[in-house]
C-alpha cells in the first residue's frame, strides 16, 4: 500500500526520517498522509520536541508489526496494567520524559502508546498511601487537617480488612 | 508571599548589575589579592553580558527562582520563544522548593562577596536565556563536571524530575490513568490534592467501576453489583463519556450544579411507597427495576430511574462493595423470626416483606425491617409447602391439596384451586402462567388468561417446578432421581438431567447473563467457548443478542427455538441438589453434569442462586454458600437446631426456614 520513507519535523526543528510504515502507527500521520498525500515534504510535529519524538518514533518501530488495536471499547472491561516486557522497559524513563509520551501518543494519536503511558502512570499509583503518592509526584496537601481527616473517613471502605 | 525566602534570595541574587555594583566594589578589598583585579574585569564584563542578555530576552519568563526583575520587564511585549512546556499558563512550571532554596541561600552567604557575585551572574545569565539557549549551556557544563559532579547530577534530577500527572495532563487523560486503578487506589488516590479528590472521585471514573461489576464476579475483588440497573447504567454512559471530554470546562469541580439538583430526590433505592415488584424469577434480584412491565409500571420506572441517575456513582459502588467485603469475611446481622408453630417449608421475600409457610397450616408475613409479623393467613388445612408472591397476590400450595389466591395486603383468601389430587409440593407463577407440582406425579400449567390447563406426567412424585417464560420451556425436579426441560409448546421433555442418586429436590435456572465458560475450561463447550472471546462486552449487556447469536447453529432443543424470533433458548445452566446431599450444575443444551458440588452431609432441601453465589440448606441443619465457578464451598453459616426447609437469597441477604420453627435472616448490609 505505502512503501518509502517520509521526514517528520520536531517542535525544535529537527528532521527525522521514518518508514512511512512505522510513521502510521499515529493514526494523526496516517490521515495526515491519506488526505493530503505524500508531497514528499517533511510534516511538521510542533508539540512533540526531538527526543520525545525520536522516543515515540523507537516505539513504533517496534511495534510495527503490531495488529492494528481493537475497537475503543476494548479496554472497557479489561483493565489490567499489565505491561509487556519490552514496554516496560521503554517506559524506564524520567517522569518529564513518561509525561512528554503520554501527551505525544495523545497528540499522534497512538492508542496502545498512550494505553502503556496510561498504566505506567497509574502502576506508580497503585498501592501507595496518599503521603506516598504525594512523595512520588512532588505534590502539595492542600487540604486543611479537617478536610483531610474527613476525606480518609470517607474512603475507608476500600480498605479491604 | 512577598518575604518569603525564596523571594528575598531572587532580590539579592538577581537584581540587575546596577544595584549590585557599590557592594561588590566594597567587598573586593576582602578578596584574596590574587584574584582582585580579575574579579574586577569578570564582573565588568560579566554585568555587561547580563544586561544585554535581560535586556534581550525578557528574564521574567523564565525566571525559575520566581525572581521579582519585574521593574525591567514589566512592559515589554511578550516574547513568543518560549519553550512549548514553560507557558506562562502551563501547570508544568517547577514550584520553588522553599526548603531547598533556604539551604542554598544559608550556603551562599558563606561565600566571599565576590565569588556570591560571580555566581549570582552565570544564575542571571541562564535565568535569562531561552530554552535553546539554556540547553547549550547545559551541555557546556555537564562537559566539564566530572564523575563526582555528574553522579551528584544525576540523583538530584530523579528527585526534582517529579510531576504531579492529574494535574498536568488534560483530564481525560487523567481518567483514562484513573481507570487503571483498583478500588483502594483509587480511594487513596481521592486523599492526595483537592485536585486529584476532584478526578479521583468523578463519575466518569467509578461509572467505569461499577460496569465492570455489573451482574458478574470481577476475580479480582470476588464481588458483583447485581442491583444495578443495566439500563441505567448504558443509558449514563454517552453522558459519562461527554463528563469525560468536557470535564472542568462546564462545572468547577465535581459537577456541583448536578448534585444541587439531586439533593432533594437522591435517596432512591428504597422502594417507593409500599409497591413491591416481584421478578419473573424470584431467585434473581435486581428487583425494584425489573419486572414484566406493565405500561403504568413502566413509567414508574422511568421516573425512579431520573431520580437515581445523579446518584454519585462512587456511592452506589460503595454500597455494593461493603456488602461484597462483608460476604467475603461472613460480616452479618442475625435476626431470627419467631410465630410459627411448626416447620417453616417455604418463603420469600422482597424488600422488607418476608412471607413464610408452615406445616402449622399457616402463612405469616413479616416486615424484615422490624422484625414484626404483620399478618397471619389461615385457611388451609394442612401445611402450606410452597408460596409465591407479587405486588398485590400471594398464591400458595398446601399439603391438603389445594392452591390458594390471596390478596397478601387484606389477608382476603381471593380462589381455591383442587386441581391436584395429592398434596401441593412447589408452585411457580410468571406472567400467565403458573405451574404446580405434586406427590400425584404431576405438574399442572394454569393459564391465568384463557382458563386453560394441562398435565405433564411424570414417574414418580414432583418436588420442584420452575417456569422459564422467554424460552416457555420449565423446569421439575422429580423423586425418580432425574430433572426434565420441558417444552410448554409440544408439552414434551426436551431434556433430561439424570445423574443425581435418589429424589431431586430442588431445580433452578442459573441466571442468562452468568458466565462461567472460563471457569469450567475442562468441560468443552464447543459454541460456547468461541463467543466467549470478543463477545463478552456484547453478553453481558444483551442476553437476547446472545441467545440469537448461539442459535445460528441448529438449536439443540428442536427446530421451534430456531424459527421463533421473540423465543430465547432456555437458560444455558441449572443447579439441581437432592438427597444425596450434592448439588449439581448442568448444561442445557448438552444434558452434561458440569460440576458437583460436595459438602452436604446429608440431604439438601433448600437451593437458591443468583448470579454471584448460591446457597444451600438442609437436613444437616447447615447453610453453605457456593460459588458456581469455584467447586469448594465457600462458606458454612449455623444456626438452626433442625434441618433447612427453605432459603432466599438476595445480593445482601438470606432467609432460611428450618424444622426448628425459626425462620433467620442472615443480612450482609452495612449496619
Amino acid at each position: 500500500m505505502s512503501s518509502g520513507t517520509i521526514t517528520l519535523t520536531s517542535s525544535d526543528e529537527v528532521d527525522i526520517t521514518v518508514d512511512r510504515a512505522v510513521a502510521e502507527r499515529s493514526v494523526l500521520i496516517k490521515n495526515m498522509l491519506e488526505d493530503l498525500g505524500d508531497s514528499g515534504e517533511a510534516i511538521p510535529i510542533p508539540n512533540v520536541n526531538e527526543a520525545v519524538l525520536k522516543k515515540v518514533i523507537a516505539w513504533c518501530e517496534q511495534h510495527k508489526n503490531d495488529p492494528a488495536s481493537a475497537n475503543d471499547d476494548d479496554d472497557n472491561r479489561r483493565k489490567t496494567t499489565d505491561i509487556d516486557e519490552w514496554d516496560q522497559k521503554f517506559m524506564q524513563v524520567d517522569q518529564e520524559m513518561l509525561f512528554e509520551i503520554i501527551l505525544a501518543a495523545n497528540y499522534l494519536d497512538i492508542k496502545a502508546l498512550l494505553d502503556v503511558g496510561c498504566k505506567t502512570v497509574a502502576n506508580m499509583i497503585k498501592g501507595k498511601s496518599p503521603e506516598e503518592i504525594r512523595k512520588t509526584f512532588n505534590i502539595q496537601n492542600d487540604f486543611t487537617p479537617e478536610e483531610e481527616d474527613q476525606i480518609r473517613r470517607e474512603n475507608e471502605w476500600a480498605e479491604d480488612r | 508571599m512577598s518575604d518569603t525566602p525564596e523571594n528575598r534570595f531572587a532580590q539579592q541574587t538577581l537584581t540587575p548589575a546596577a544595584t549590585v555594583g557599590p557592594s561588590a566594589n566594597a567587598d573586593s578589598n576582602r578578596s584574596p589579592p590574587r584574584k582582585g583585579s580579575d574579579t574586577q574585569t569578570l564582573e565588568e564584563r560579566a554585568r555587561q553580558n547580563v544586561a544585554s542578555f535581560l535586556t534581550k530576552y525578557q528574564p521574567r519568563q523564565y525566571a525559575p527562582l520566581r525572581s521579582q526583575i519585574n521593574t525591567a520587564a514589566e512592559h515589554r511585549p511578550v516574547n513568543a520563544s518560549y519553550c512549548y512546556r514553560h507557558q506562562p499558563d502551563s501547570k508544568c512550571r517547577r514550584q520553588a522548593d522553599e526548603q531547598s532554596m533556604t539551604r542554598l541561600q544559608s550556603d551562599l552567604d558563606t561565600l566571599p562577596q565576590s565569588d556570591q557575585q560571580g555566581i549570582a551572574h552565570v544564575w542571571s545569565l541562564f535565568s535569562a536565556a531561552p530554552a535553546k539557549q539554556r540547553t547549550l549551556m547545559l551541555q557546556g557544563i555537564l562537559a566539564q563536571c566530572c564523575f563526582p559532579q555528574l553522579s551528584y547530577i544525576s540523583a538530584s534530577v530523579r528527585e526534582l524530575i517529579r510531576i504531579d500527572f492529574l494535574a498536568a495532563l488534560p483530564p481525560e487523560l487523567s481518567f483514562k490513568i484513573l481507570r487503571y486503578l483498583d478500588t483502594a487506589s483509587l480511594c487513596r488516590a481521592a486523599q492526595v490534592s483537592r485536585r486529584w479528590n476532584a478526578l479521583a472521585d468523578d463519575d466518569v471514573v467509578w461509572h467505569r467501576m461499577c460496569e465492570q461489576h455489573i451482574r458478574r464476579k470481577c476475580n479480582k475483588c470476588g464481588w458483583g453489583l447485581p442491583l444495578l440497573d443495566r439500563k441505567r447504567l448504558r443509558e449514563a454512559k454517552r453522558e459519562i463519556e461527554l463528563r469525560a471530554t468536557n470535564w472542568g470546562h462546564n462545572q468547577p469541580a465535581g459537577g456541583s450544579t448536578e448534585n444541587t439538583i439531586n439533593e432533594s430526590c437522591s435517596t432512591v433505592e428504597a422502594p417507593v411507597g409500599g409497591k413491591r415488584k416481584v421478578e419473573s424469577d424470584d431467585q434473581s434480584t435486581a428487583l425494584t427495576k425489573r419486572h414484566c412491565a406493565s405500561p403504568a409500571q413502566a413509567l414508574e420506572e422511568d421516573e425512579s430511574y431520573f431520580k437515581t441517575r445523579y446518584r454519585p456513582w462512587k456511592d452506589v459502588y460503595r454500597d455494593r462493595f461493603v456488602v461484597g467485603m462483608n460476604w467475603k469475611h461472613k460480616r452479618c446481622s442475625v435476626k431470627v423470626f419467631k410465630g410459627h408453630r411448626d416447620s417453616v417449608m417455604c418463603l420469600q421475600f422482597e424488600d422488607n416483606i418476608l412471607m413464610t409457610g408452615s406445616y402449622d397450616a399457616t402463612i405469616k408475613i413479616w416486615d424484615t425491617d422490624t422484625g414484626e409479623e404483620l399478618r397471619t393467613l389461615r385457611g388451609h388445612t394442612a401445611g402450606v409447602r410452597c408460596l409465591q408472591f407479587d405486588d398485590t397476590k400471594l398464591i400458595t400450595g398446601s399439603l391438603d391439596r389445594s392452591i390458594r389466591v390471596w390478596n397478601w395486603r387484606t389477608g382476603e383468601c381471593i380462589s381455591k384451586y383442587n386441581g391436584h389430587t395429592e398434596a401441593v409440593i412447589a408452585l411457580h407463577f410468571d406472567c400467565t402462567l403458573l405451574a404446580s407440582a405434586s406427590v400425584d406425579r404431576t405438574v399442572k400449567i394454569w393459564n391465568f388468561k384463557d382458563k386453560s390447563t394441562f398435565v405433564l406426567p411424570h414417574p414418580e412424585g414432583v418436588n420442584a417446578v420452575k417456569i422459564d417464560t422467554p424460552s416457555r420451556t420449565v423446569l421439575t425436579a422429580c423423586d425418580d432421581g432425574a430433572a426434565r426441560l420441558w417444552d410448554l409448546d409440544t408439552k414434551t421433555c426436551i431434556r433430561l438431567f439424570h445423574n443425581h442418586i435418589g429424589a431431586v429436590q430442588q431445580v433452578i435456572a442459573l441466571p442468562r447473563e452468568i458466565e462461567l465458560e472460563s471457569h469450567l475450561a475442562d468441560c468443552e463447550n464447543d459454541h460456547v467457548s468461541t463467543s466467549s472471546q470478543n463477545g463478552d462486552a456484547v453478553n453481558i449487556l444483551s442476553p437476547i443478542l446472545e441467545a440469537k447469536s448461539l442459535s445460528i447453529q441448529p438449536s439443540s432443543f428442536g427446530s421451534s427455538f430456531d424459527q421463533e424470533e421473540s423465543r430465547l433458548e432456555p437458560p444455558r445452566y441449572i443447579i439441581t441438589s437432592g438427597v444425596d446431599a450434592t448439588i449439581r450444575l448442568w448444561e442445557t443444551s448438552t444434558g452434561r453434569c458440569l460440576r458437583t458440588f460436595f459438602g452436604h452431609l446429608e440431604g439438601i432441601w433448600a437451593l437458591s442462586a443468583d448470579t454471584l453465589r448460591i446457597a444451600s440448606g438442609g437436613m444437616d441443619r447447615m447453610v453453605k454458600i457456593w460459588d458456581p465457578r469455584v467447586p469448594t464451598c465457600q462458606d458454612t453459616f449455623e444456626g438452626h437446631s433442625a434441618a433447612v426447609n427453605c432459603i432466599g437469597l438476595s445480593d445482601s441477604r438470606f432467609i432460611t426456614g428450618g424444622d426448628d420453627y425459626h425462620v433467620r435472616m442472615y443480612d450482609f448490609r452495612a449496619s
